[in-house]
């Protein structure tokens, strides 16, 4: 007996939960950038989900590109991290808020 | 030969180009070759009325087709010169009176750091001049009216260093441009009537009896007529808009002669005598003529009486016989009035001349108050100031009163006794003013206060030669019907009929040579016979001595009902309505949205968590959205 595909659902919508929530309330940058790769994951299981629901592969493929675009953007996002760190002695996001009026 | 007619007004234009290039090298001779080139174009002048004249009367219209000027659909303008009898007494008197006042300039403004540029100034004025009286059609006379204008306004504010020099450039100005605008009207009016601006076409078009539709809607030439009379009242200084010419003589005095008293003010003149087809379908028009010339003749007339500067007594002369013209203008005696301008060229620039010896003897001076005496000084200058005198007040044989006198004759034998009436008291006070400026400067006690002296030959010379124009001017007309320059002009401007009603000829002469001695001897009793202390009379009047010495508060009525309501709403508009209204609105347009923007820019506060909430709050929006309306 499959399980059925709104078990994986709920998991996907726990995990993105989650995941809001922590961009939402924590300041370091560093568990930020973590709780956005849960979301990013969050959407790839129900993508997978959805893929499997379906019997076809085009969610499989697209929770793919997700994977690399999350890759990319981590370097990109660290390294941004990383400089902001050298120069300022602080990951808080709430520090770096100097792009305002 | 009358195809080198271009050659007449191109000569001047050419002493312009030269003068206004290299007249700082020339020196002095940039007035000779101003001259030089001014008399050329008096003998080619001289030549084209010869050949003229050789013609038979009827055939005496010459058009030269210089080139197209304007070619805009229906709407065709070229440039070409007419030479018909009318234009070639202008011409002659244009070029002939110039060139004397030209060579006159040479002396009176040896000296002058601009001496170079005034002869420019003065040659381009005569071409202007030339294109106005030789022009085809409507629009290149209007480019020489323009012309002539511009020039004034150069050469009356020739020493602008003066203050009153430039702003009495700038009221001639603006004032001839009032009635220079109703004169364009008028001419877009000719075009839209008559679907033409050629002479030739509408003048014709017009004498044979016009057809019905061609006089629909009524009124329509009374319209044209008048915006034509406005432009020339402006141009020739008649009431209303008179006020500028006495201001003008802030000019050099070679530059009055020429052009404020012997040819660019009688440019109006010329227009209605061009344009009489017009005034005679109107009929209302030519009795505002009328008018307007008996008014300014009277009125020009007795403000001469009350000025002191010499000029400023022959620049209102100058206006009173304007209003002369006009009068014989209106009263259809298109011939005399012309014979009038012809004669008044010559003893006004006579006289405005003599007037600058005298000046230039003084050095400057020319206040009839402090000169007195001056025959024995000046005999040359006092002899040819004589001539002129006796010619305008209309004392026989001399020139003005052949030309006064056929008006007068004009104005009783057309039924217009009243206006004959009016005329005579204009003439008997034109008799009395003359006498009192001669009697002051040139007779009487020396009250001068410099020692005078008489002027080169270089400037007594001309003034000789225009002095026996103004003796003789009068044989070219000695009869209103039969003279010779009545003759002349009868194909352009109609024949003079006989006098069927009034009283007779040599009553009406005797009348006006009455008048005119009445008037040369009361000006001797006050001003010259030592019985009458002219001072004290003064003082006792010194009421009407204002008034007339104020032009009748003319000049100080438009200040104050003009002049003043507009500065006022200018200052209004400028400091009230643009400073707070225009400007309100613009800095109002910015103040909102600067203020708009400070609010606004508050969002952005540079929290990325405040940045993701409002990610987070839109998606949520838009999954909504999206999910209620499925």
């Amino acid at each position: 007996m499959r399980t059925p595909i709104s078990y994986f659902l709920v998991v996907s919508a726990l995990l993105f939960t989650v995941g809001t929530v922590g961009v939402l309330v924590r300041r370091n940058a560093l568990v930020i950038f973590m709780s956005i790769e849960l979301q990013l994951n969050a959407v790839n299981l129900a993508l997978v989900a959805f893929s499997r629901m379906h019997g076809n592969l085009n969610g499989q493929v697209l929770a793919f590109f997700s994977m690399v675009v999350a890759a990319a953007e981590v370097v990109v996002g660290l390294a941004i991290i990383v400089a902001i760190y050298r120069r300022r002695r602080s990951a808080d996001v709430d520090d770096a808020s100097l792009l305002k009026w | 030969m009358l195809r080198n007619v271009w050659i007449v007004p191109a000569l001047p234009l050419a002493g312009f180009a030269i003068n206004l290039f290299f007249g700082k090298r020339l020196g002095r001779w940039a007035g000779v070759l101003a001259s030089v080139l001014m008399l050329a174009s008096f003998a080619v002048a001289l030549g084209l009325l010869a050949d003229l004249v050789r013609l038979p009367g009827d055939h005496r219209l010459f058009v030269r087709h210089l080139y197209e000027w304007i070619s805009v659909g229906s709407f065709r303008v070229a440039a070409d010169l007419r030479v018909d009898p009318l234009s070639m007494t202008m011409v002659m008197v244009v070029t002939g009176v110039g060139a004397l006042i030209h060579v006159y300039a040479i002396g009176y403004m040896e000296g002058d750091p601009r001496y170079g540029r005034f002869f420019a100034y003065l040659n381009l004025f005569c071409f202007f001049m030339l294109t106005l009286v030789l022009a085809q059609n409507f629009l290149l006379l209007y480019v020489g009216w323009e012309g002539v204008g511009l020039c004034s306004y150069l050469l009356i504010g020739f020493w602008f260093e003066r203050p009153a020099a430039a702003s009495a450039a700038k009221k001639a100005f603006v004032t001839t441009r009032i009635g220079d605008t109703f004169m364009l009207i008028g001419i877009v009016l000719v075009f839209l009537r008559l679907g033409s601006l050629d002479f030739t076409h509408v003048l014709v078009d017009l004498r044979k009896i016009p057809s019905p539709q061609l006089m629909q809607p009524p009124g329509v030439y009374t319209v044209i007529a008048l915006m034509l009379f406005a432009g020339a009242i402006g141009k020739s200084a008649q009431v209303p808009l008179h006020v500028w010419l006495p201001d003008a003589m802030e000019g050099p005095t070679p530059v009055s002669a020429l052009i404020h008293a012997a040819t660019m003010v009688t440019a109006g003149v010329y227009l209605v005598a061009r344009t009489h087809v017009f005034f005679e379908i109107s009929g209302v028009a030519l009795t505002v003529v009328l008018v307007v010339g008996l008014v300014t003749a009277l009125y020009a007339a007795t403000a001469a009486l009350g000025q002191d500067d010499i000029k400023r007594v022959l620049a209102y002369s100058t206006i009173s016989q304007l209003g002369f013209m006009f009068l014989a203008l209106g009263l259809r005696a298109y011939a005399a009035a012309i014979f009038l301008l012809v004669t008044h060229a010559f003893y006004k620039a006579l006289m405005f001349l003599s007037a600058g010896s005298v000046m230039h003897g003084l050095e400057g001076e020319a206040d009839l108050k402090k000169m007195g005496a001056l025959r024995r000084a000046m005999p040359v200058t006092t002899a040819v100031f004589g001539v002129g005198a006796l010619a305008i007040s209309g004392v026989p044989p001399f020139a003005g009163f052949f030309s006064k006198d056929q008006i007068l004759a004009a104005a009783n034998q057309t039924g217009h006794v009243f206006a004959w009436i009016v005329a005579l008291a204009a003439a008997f006070f034109s008799a009395l003013y003359i006498a009192r400026l001669i009697f002051l400067a040139f007779f009487g006690d020396d009250r001068t206060e410099r020692h005078a002296h008489e002027s080169p030959p270089v400037m007594t010379v001309p003034l000789g030669l225009l002095a026996v124009g103004a003796a003789f001017g009068g044989l070219l007309g000695l009869s209103a019907v039969t003279g010779r320059l009545q003759t002349f002009l009868a194909p352009v401007l109609g024949e003079v009929a006989e006098p069927t009603r009034g009283l007779s000829e040599a009553s009406l002469t005797l009348v006006s040579v009455v008048v005119a001695l009445a008037g040369v001897l009361l000006g001797w009793f006050v001003y010259g016979s030592g019985r009458i202390d002219w001072v004290a009379l003064r003082v006792r009047l010194s009421s009407l001595q204002r008034f007339l010495a104020h032009g009748w508060y003319v000049d100080d009525i438009y200040a104050g009902v003009l002049v003043t309501p507009a500065k006022a709403a200018s200052a209004f508009l400028a400091y009230v309505f643009d400073l707070h209204v225009i400007d309100g609105m613009v800095n109002g347009l910015g103040q909102l949205v600067t203020g708009l923007a400070a609010a606004g820019r508050r969002v952005q506060t540079g929290l990325v968590r405040n940045y993701a909430l409002a990610f987070l709050v839109g998606a949520v929006a838009l999954f909504v959205y999206v999910g209620f309306r499925l």
